[in-house]
Order: C-alpha cells, then sequence, then structure tokens
C-alpha cells in the first residue's frame, strides 16, 4: 500500500491526508461527507464545501492525518505529488485491514447510519444484499434507495 | 486470539427498524459511544423519540420502507 501523503487542493488551499496517521476516526465524513467521502475516488472533493468549512474539519482531525496550508504558503520546491485515480489509497483501505474489529456504527448529523468493517446485510425479504466495508443506511425514513441513504435526509430537513 | 466471532449482520425489518447483531459499536455525531446491546434495533422510519433505537414509532406513522 502507498502510505505516502496525498494532496488536495481547491486553488486556494492545499488538504493532506497521511494514510499512516489515519486511524478511522471518521470525524471528517461525520461532519463533511460532502468533501471526505470514502466511497468516491478520489475520496477527497476540495469543491464540496468553502474553503473555511474545509479548514474548520480539517482541524478536528484527531490524529493530523488530515492537514492543511494556504497554496501561497506552499514553496515549490516541497509540492507533494497530487493524488491521481490509479494510486487512490482511501481509508476504505486502511480499515480492510482491520476485519478483526468491530463493526463501527457512527451516526451522522441529521444525516443517515454509517456502518464500517465486515458485515453482511440481510433485506427485508431475506435475500442477502451486497456487503461493503462502509455503507450508509437511510435513518430519516425517506430514502428512495432503502435500505440505503440517498440523501434525502437534507430535502426534508430530518433533524437527529 | 481464535475468532470464533460470526460475522455482523444488519437485517432489514420490513416497515420497521434495523437489527444489527455481533460485535459492533455505535458511535454519535459528537463522537461519542453510545451503549448497546446485541442485537440492537436502529430507527429506520426517522419518527423514533429514542433515537438511534426503534421505540415503535414507525406503526404510529405508517413506515412503508
Amino acid at each position: 500500500m502507498n502510505t505516502k501523503s496525498k494532496a488536495y487542493t481547491n486553488g486556494e488551499i492545499t488538504v493532506y491526508w497521511k494514510p499512516s496517521k489515519c486511524i478511522h476516526a471518521t470525524t471528517c465524513f461525520r461532519e463533511l461527507i460532502e468533501v471526505f467521502n470514502p466511497l468516491k475516488r478520489p475520496w477527497v472533493n476540495m469543491e464540496g464545501a468553502s474553503t473555511e468549512r474545509i479548514i474548520e474539519v480539517v482541524e478536528k482531525c484527531p490524529t493530523q492525518a488530515l492537514s492543511w496550508k494556504w497554496n501561497r504558503d506552499i514553496k515549490t520546491t516541497d509540492q507533494p505529488e497530487q493524488s491521481s485515480h490509479e494510486e487512490e489509497v482511501t481509508p476504505e483501505d486502511i480499515f480492510a485491514l482491520r476485519k478483526e474489529e468491530p463493526v463501527k456504527i457512527s451516526l451522522m448529523r441529521n444525516g443517515p447510519i454509517l456502518a464500517e468493517g465486515s458485515f453482511k446485510i440481510i433485506n427485508a425479504d431475506g435475500n442477502e444484499l451486497k456487503t461493503m466495508i462502509i455503507t450508509s443506511f437511510c435513518r430519516c425514513g425517506n430514502s428512495k434507495t432503502q435500505p440505503y441513504c440517498d440523501g434525502t435526509h437534507r430535502k426534508v430537513g430530518f433533524t437527529a | 486470539m481464535e475468532n470464533n466471532q460470526k460475522q455482523v449482520q444488519f437485517k432489514v425489518i420490513k416497515g420497521g427498524p434495523m437489527e444489527v447483531a455481533g460485535n459492533f459499536t455505535i458511535t454519535g455525531h459528537d463522537g461519542k459511544l453510545i451503549e448497546a446491546k446485541s442485537p440492537a434495533y436502529l430507527c429506520r422510519c426517522g419518527s423514533s423519540n429514542n433515537k438511534p433505537f426503534c421505540d415503535g414509532s414507525h406503526r404510529r406513522v405508517d413506515f412503508k420502507g
């Protein structure tokens, strides 16, 4: 696995992610799934929120696996590699190495239930559904893709 | 250590909650752990007054999911 620091930029700031420091605390995706979404490639979307909001969430990372810099403060000599799709490593890959650990269920503010780990999903008809390492389940009752979240909680103003 | 534990299972209950059984933890959006026994029943209808757990409200609101 490539554990070098990854860089993501919106032109104004650059966010760095250091896989070797990530303990999968999930703070980033609980706070800001629009930017930090481990189901997407690349998993960091710098266009998903304002620079101020991204900085706020990056600074909450408990391990400093996430950090940031103003682009104007970055010397051209210490530019890290920009992340490419081919070698994209995400928190999901890190988690795959920890199969023996309990499945982690996280409640997203005003949003879905996020389940991470090794688990299976049985549908109401008894059939096994596709199992993923990270899945978000609808909690507002309004998703059109039950039992999964489709983002409808925002439209209906779900609070929890 | 030998791992005899069965894989964690999420079971969708028609018109009702999500049953989750096995070795799991539940963390609130504030990052604090929420105590739960296995199996736990997580609200899916959005109307429970005991979130994240089910309190039977899905029947009151006639949840179809």
